[in-house]
């Protein structure tokens, strides 16, 4: 009798074993999981479910944790590393040996996030314009930097005394330059800037920017490790006025449809489009990146979290169109120049003299 | 560490969910069947007990190593009050947080020596700017996600609000508190900034508003805002190295003594939940600017995979929406994810952010100003029980751990005897056997600070160890000896009891003989508070009562004496 139940239940586990089994097993068998380092801004993207859907449809489980785009290069048993920007990327290829050209699959400018309120005593005071026809906002940069030079305070601009978070210098809070991404691209920015719009390669250029370049590092005190620390602090309503941001951090959160309250986006008259760049270390790693550029479907998910898809302009300026607070569908269309980044010996020279770190 | 004796126990509930099913499975197939496996399991369990299934529990303190569906962090005490969230998270992600509680500044001193490493997955301080200007710590510390935001700000008593014009207290500045506080209109309690990140958050604070500095503090602002600074802590009348016990220091003090308290916005708003109507504290944020905390989540580079995912699990639980919004209601901080309103009682009104010192050296250069040059001086008596028992041993652990105050590598004060401190040493053992006072010099003096250090250092290395414990005898002698000593100066400084002990008291007076020395005290020696240290066999019913009576707080010597001394320098 003992032994008859024993069969019994073998049999019953066995058959829940076969049950469980056939069903999983044809769609299962070419799934790989591919594993690697992402900037915090993409966090949202490989967690979204349509996204890991798609990505299992194409045979692919992805793994990814998120850590400042400078902070990428130790690490030696991954896939793949996406930083947020070009430099980390090459960076990342020097490192690892990797002679391939890695994958931009999307991009995203820097742009700069304000309250309204605050955009308006930019506007009083010809540091930014708003094109009142279209709702889009620019940012002068030519005038942020005098007033940089010049050591402007909040104070010192009409119309800043209603507001009593309006005290103290005027200037960007950014990521650590050396650990975070749009924090060494606007380094990269306003090198660019101080010597007279032209690229930075050599110690002459260096000498000519590193004054106000520590000046607007110094001035920020602590730096944040990545962009999602002040992009956050900015939304809940504390740290410094003036953020820099990716445009795709402000965008993906109008598009999921939440409330963004008095948020502006100001677009740099002079700016940088940040090239997402995936660096491969394995063929898993170069097949994600290859979905990543190629797929319909992943491009319009792209384009859902604020990306602009490299080869499919129109995705980003369809779901953006007629939104508020308002985003330029096309970049050019908008007037933004893009400056050239140093060569990376040369930012790193750059942001270790923003640091006070002598070079 | 060492955790108080009176510790706040966490008593949340636990509910434990099968944790088979949670198990790392490589491909969907075989975990169909482990999930077919696990729901046998449960079933004969359920059928054989009723006993609760084992399992990590939420109260537990995190193992030594890494375990799965766990998740190790190390946290500053304030985040108990997450317990019913993170009791939620574990239902919804099946990821138990396990924590160890630590102080802010020392849990960053934890991350950049490598003490976290492989101890924890995780760190959860209010802020990690402090760790942050260590290169070493900002290593150490892969990603980090906001998770709620409370500025400091500034708890007056309404009727002190009244008294001082302050109207509901949305138009104060800090130069504002500064001058009622040098003016004696307004005295309060601060935790100590050497350990807990509302004191630090306050001290960059004041410095940045009294200076004006515009960008990251220097050396240069901390030395001009110097007088005003010196001036605004004339009012600090409380100190502690921990917010609850500060709160409780602020409900017992004789009305109209202690009229506000620096903290927290959101610690400030709980306590006024069980405060009485007439210590009900209006919360001003000062107009011209705050310092906040963010509750960084952040994952140490040293975590293994497995609870990198559960990290990433954990925090993607914490933002959404609806645990925003409770967390907001729970704990009145404000939320990080856009478009969740914060708690009732939260004003929308912004503030600028203070600039917080853009160095290490800054940072820890003003705590050392703080603790040498800023504050009001303390004056501590230490009584020291130095009876036949403590031979051996346990003597010479006393004399390393008071040796370690006179130290001078210390770099943001949070252990050595401060320059201006009055220290007095009475050894005691069937009487009192010695009492030894020593006051530091201080900043730039001749002989300086360290000829003194040195000479109560001699003193600690002559105690010897004979005869019984007299131990209420003794208590109640330094109380003289701290009277005498106020008459004699005629000043006023942080005062406080140290009692260390091994035994029981088995000469002179009795428990009840203190009690009526107590009950006969003036009200200024009333409130001087006694930290017993409990060591060996020591009484632990007699210190409690000791603690009580007095105000003070009882503390563990018997793990590490050395970590009860200093973690008692928070409170002197």
């Amino acid at each position: 009798m003992r032994r008859a139940l024993v069969i019994l239940m073998a049999l019953v586990l066995a058959g829940g074993v076969t049950y469980a089994l056939f069903p999983e097993g044809d769609d299962d068998k070419d799934v790989v999981e591919v594993s690697g380092l992402i900037g915090s801004e993409k966090r949202d993207f490989f967690q979204d479910p349509q996204v890991v859907a798609e990505l299992a449809k194409q045979g692919l489980k992805v793994n990814v944790e998120s850590v400042g785009s400078w902070l990428m290069d130790g690490e030696t048993k991954r896939d793949f590393a996406f930083p947020a920007s070009q430099p980390p990327a090459d960076k990342l290829r020097d490192a690892w040996g990797i002679k391939e050209v890695p994958v931009q699959p999307f991009y995203s400018p820097l742009v700069i996030l304000a309250h309204r309120p605050v955009a308006d005593v930019l506007r009083q005071n010809n540091l930014a314009t708003l094109d009142e026809s279209t709702g889009l906002w620019t940012f002068r940069m030519d005038a942020y930097v005098a007033a940089l030079k010049a050591g402007s305070t909040w104070p010192d601009l009409t119309g800043a005394k209603d507001h009593a978070e309006l005290k103290g210098p005027v200037f960007l809070t950014t990521t650590d330059p050396e650990t975070s991404s749009s924090g060494a691209l606007h380094i990269a920015l306003l090198s660019y800037l101080l010597n007279n719009r032209q690229v930075v390669f050599d110690q002459t250029g260096i000498d000519n920017t590193k004054k106000v370049l520590y000046t607007a590092t110094a001035l920020q005190g602590g730096q944040q490790s990545s962009s999602d620390e002040p992009f956050k602090r900015f939304l809940a309503g504390v740290g410094n006025p003036l953020v820099l941001a990716y445009e795709s951090q402000a965008a993906a959160l109008v598009l999921k449809g939440e409330p963004t309250g008095d948020m502006v986006v100001l677009y740099p008259d002079t700016t940088i489009y940040t090239d997402h760049t995936i660096v491969s270390r394995t063929d898993n790693g170069r097949k994600l990146a290859a979905q990543l550029r190629d797929n319909p479907e992943l491009r319009r998910l792209e384009a859902r979290y604020g990306f602009r898809p490299q080869d499919d302009p129109d995705a980003f300026a369809a779901l953006v169109k007629g939104k508020t607070p308002a985003f330029a569908p096309n970049l050019t269309a908008a007037k933004v120049n893009q400056p050239p980044i140093p060569v990376p010996d040369v930012l790193t020279r750059l942001i270790k003299a923003a640091k006070g770190k002598a070079q | 560490m060492n955790a108080p004796v009176n510790a706040p126990a966490n008593n949340a509930t636990n509910d434990v969910t099968n944790e088979a099913t949670n198990a790392p499975v490589r491909q969907k197939g075989w975990r169909l069947l482990a999930a077919a496996l696990g729901t046998v399991l449960v079933t004969v369990t359920a059928c054989t007990s009723d006993a609760t299934p084992p399992g990590p529990k939420v109260t537990d303190p995190p193992p030594q190593t890494a375990q799965a569906g766990v998740l190790r962090v190390l946290a500053g005490s304030e985040l108990q009050d997450l317990a019913p969230i993170l009791e939620d998270a574990k239902k919804a992600t099946g990821i138990t947080v396990q924590f160890s509680w630590t102080g802010s500044l020392d849990g960053a001193d934890a991350v950049s020596s490598g003490r976290a490493d492989g101890k924890y997955d995780a760190v959860w301080f209010p802020s990690n700017q402090y760790l942050r200007l260590d290169d070493t710590g900002k290593s150490k510390v892969l990603s980090e996600t906001p998770v709620m935001v409370s500025p400091v700000a500034v708890g007056v008593r309404s009727s002190v609000l009244n008294e001082l014009g302050w109207g509901d207290g949305s138009k104060v500045t800090w130069a504002q508190i500064g001058d009622a506080a040098s003016a004696g209109k307004l005295a309060y309690g601060m935790a100590d900034p050497s350990r807990s990140n509302s004191g630090f958050s306050t001290l960059v604070a004041v410095a940045a508003a009294f200076s004006g500095a515009g960008a990251a503090l220097t050396e240069a602002d901390v030395q001009k805002a110097s007088p005003q600074l010196k001036q605004f802590f004339t009012g600090q009348k409380l100190t502690s190295g921990s917010s609850g016990w500060l709160a409780q220091a602020y409900t017992r003090a004789e009305p109209g003594k202690v009229g506000a308290l620096v903290n927290y916005e959101s610690v400030l708003l709980s306590l006024n939940k069980t405060l009485s109507p007439d210590q009900q504290l209006t919360v001003i944020r000062p107009v011209d600017g705050v310092v906040s905390a963010d509750y960084p989540l952040s994952l140490l580079a040293s975590s293994a995979q497995r609870e990198r995912d559960s990290f990433q699990k954990l925090t993607a639980y914490l933002l959404k929406e609806d645990v925003q919004k409770r967390i907001s209601e729970t704990t009145l901080r404000r939320p990080v994810t856009p478009g969740v309103s914060p708690a009732a009682g939260l004003p929308a009104d912004r503030r600028r952010e203070l600039p917080f010192p853009g160095s290490r050296a800054v940072a820890d250069g003003l705590l050392a100003s703080y603790q040498n040059d800023l504050r009001r001086p303390s004056r501590t008596v230490y009584v020291l029980d130095t009876s036949g028992s403590m031979d051996g041993s346990r003597i010479a652990a006393l004399k390393a751990a008071l040796s370690r105050l006179t130290g001078a590598d210390d770099t943001r004060g949070v252990r050595r005897f401060r320059n201006r401190e009055e220290v007095t040493l009475i050894s005691f053992a069937s009487k009192v056997k010695s009492t030894k006072t020593h006051v530091v010099p201080p900043s730039g003096s001749q002989p300086g600070p360290q000829a003194e250090l040195a000479s109560i250092n001699a003193d600690v290395q002559s105690l010897s160890a004979s005869g019984g414990t007299a131990l209420y005898d003794s208590l109640e002698e330094a109380y003289r000896v701290i009277q005498r000593q106020q008459q004699a100066a005629g000043d006023d400084r942080f005062t406080s009891i140290v009692l260390m002990t091994d035994g029981e008291s088995n000469e002179g007076a009795t428990d009840n003989d203190f009690r009526s020395f107590h009950a006969g005290l003036s009200p200024a020696q009333k409130a001087i508070p006694v930290f017993p240290i409990k060591f060996g066999e020591a009484a632990v019913s007699q210190l409690q009562g000791v603690a009580e009576l007095s105000g003070g707080k009882l503390f563990d010597g018997s793990g590490s004496l050395d970590g009860a001394f200093e973690e008692i320098r928070g409170y002197q």
